[in-house]
């Protein structure tokens, strides 16, 4: 097996683009990879696409072969990997392996959701279908309702407070708020959704006991990276190459009531173990993480599954400023799921796209993790039941 | 309590119970199972009421929860309530077969938990 290093990296601003269709966003961000990788009116050898949903809310099937002929990278292998909204780590994974196998030199991973161009309840269906087909999704629940009666029971077990997911809201957008790429740009205050008579309207219960601002909002966006071998990579890379030094992934039961102890992320503490032995790595060998913060909670749960921190310790952790900037583990300065957005099939891509920013120290100083040499992704699917996880390292020259 | 027409499976190997169906059993991949019913009533395990409901539904609010019944078979339904005060974890719940939705005009038929007093 070689060793695959990312050579590119791109994306667009997340949020509402009423003006771009999906391929246009997927467009895009991939020309800006293919720019940052110095490829230019160079083509590639294969294309993965992630996305989840345009079948069903752009009426729009084969996005792949949609994109290279777009992109004039014919005559390239294209495939389009719908895995939920794990659907963009999933496509980074199947493109490591296809250069690391040796098969192809040269990769493309380009991720794009387009979910803004339907109502509020269509794109609440849309990604309720990830539920059980007959025993869950019949009833009307949402994934901010699995996220809803896993916090409940996170909070009786563990003791996680509504002051601790408050805390995570409030880090992540105020990070988001500076970030170009963030859908949502705005710092918001303890008093605005929490201590003050204001707050009640401002963040009304969503799906009890989470509020609104613990959700993240429903974006269009997509993001991109360029694989190709290490040993390439060093040759022809115009920027710092970031090496791909370890990945998992692993999958859970479908329904959260099949768990034997539905606290326990199982798919994702396997997935990071699984990625940092590949890398010969430890948590705490982390600089920055990028963690799949869909709600605050599972920025808390994960944080103390993939073994930051003890089990029950994640939100003390992060009220007390251990995943802000400059702190123990540094955890979605890019704002996270939160505040940059969750566009479903880029998610996984944006988040590896921001490690290689943060790992290139080519981010503004109130967002850069100072001397980042390691980072780290969780892209989480369904309710926790396919999660895929990144190491990712610098390459000094 | 009106019949619940729920088919979960006993392994016939290990005893787990599954529901929905798998084809081979989460514990042992055993195949062989036994079709049992939900019996008795149910323990609620976890609950939230949800205020963005997705598309095919037109009210202000649902409340759903997972129950764990007397013979081991775990499932989601609707909670009968007007609001989450009073409903609490562990608490004990009557089971019954009713209308959950409607698609395109037809009744989708699922389970209710409502609070034993």
């Amino acid at each position: 097996m070689r060793e695959v290093a990312i050579i590119g990296a791109g994306m667009i601003p997340f949020g509402r683009r009423d003006q771009d269709t999906l391929l246009d966003m997927l467009a895009y961000a991939s020309l800006k990879a293919l720019d940052d990788a110095g490829l230019g009116d160079k083509s590639v050898d294969a294309v993965y696409v992630a996305n989840m949903g345009a079948g069903m809310l752009q009426h729009q099937t084969a996005i792949a072969s949609a994109l290279v002929d777009r992109l004039s990278l014919l005559p390239a292998a294209a495939d389009a990997i719908e895995n939920g909204p794990a659907s963009g780590a999933s496509a980074i994974k199947n493109g490591l392996l296809a250069v690391a196998s040796g098969y192809y030199n040269l990769v493309l991973v380009a991720g794009g959701e387009k979910m803004r161009e339907v109502t509020g309840w269509k794109a609440t269906d849309f990604v309720a279908t990830m539920t059980h087909p007959e025993v869950e999704y019949p009833y009307g629940i949402t994934l901010p309702g699995m996220a809803g009666m896993f916090t409940r029971l996170y909070m009786e077990k563990y003791g996680v407070t509504r002051e601790q997911l408050v805390d995570v809201a409030i880090k992540n957008q105020k990070m988001g708020a500076l970030n170009p790429y963030a859908h949502v740009e705005m710092a918001i205050t303890k008093e605005g959704i929490m201590d003050s008579r204001d707050a009640v309207v401002n963040n009304p219960v969503a799906a009890d006991p989470l509020h609104l601002y613990d959700l993240c909002p429903v974006s269009d966006g997509a993001a991109a990276v360029i694989l190709c071998p290490l040993d390439l990579a060093k040759k022809i890379a115009p920027k710092t190459p970031v090496l791909v030094a370890g990945f998992g992934q692993a999958t859970d039961t479908h329904t959260l009531q099949e768990r034997d102890d539905p606290t326990e992320l199982k798919a994702v503490q396997l997935a990071a173990q699984q990625a940092f032995e590949r890398a010969k790595l430890k948590p705490a060998d982390m600089d920055v993480a990028e963690l799949h913060d869909a709600f605050t909670i599972l920025e808390i749960a994960e944080s103390e599954q993939v073994g930051f921190f003890k089990k029950g310790e994640g939100g003390k952790a992060a009220s007390a400023g251990k995943t802000g900037l400059g702190g123990q583990i540094p955890i979605n300065m890019s704002g996270g799921l939160k505040a940059r957005g969750h566009p479903v099939g880029a998610t996984g891509v944006a988040q590896v796209v921001e490690v290689v920013f943060q790992l290139r120290h080519e981010l503004e100083k109130n967002r850069q993790v100072k001397d980042a040499k390691n980072g780290f992704t969780i892209n989480f699917g369904g309710f926790g039941n396919n999660v895929v996880a990144f190491v990712l390292r610098r390459v000094e020259a | 309590m009106n019949e619940i027409p729920i088919k979960a499976y006993k392994c016939k190997k290990c005893g787990r119970v599954h529901y929905p169906f798998h084809d081979r059993c989460l514990d042992c991949k055993g195949r062989e199972f036994e079709v049992i019913a939900p019996r008795g009533n149910a323990k609620l395990l976890a609950y939230t009421q949800i205020f963005n409901l997705p598309w095919g539904f037109d009210e202000r609010f649902l409340i759903i929860g997972v129950a764990q019944f007397e013979n081991g078979v775990k499932a989601m339904g609707q909670v009968k309530a007007d609001s989450l005060d009073g409903i609490k974890s562990g608490m004990k719940m009557r089971a019954s077969w009713e209308p959950v939705r409607k698609v395109h005009g037809e009744n989708v038929f699922g389970l209710k938990f409502e609070p034993v007093k």
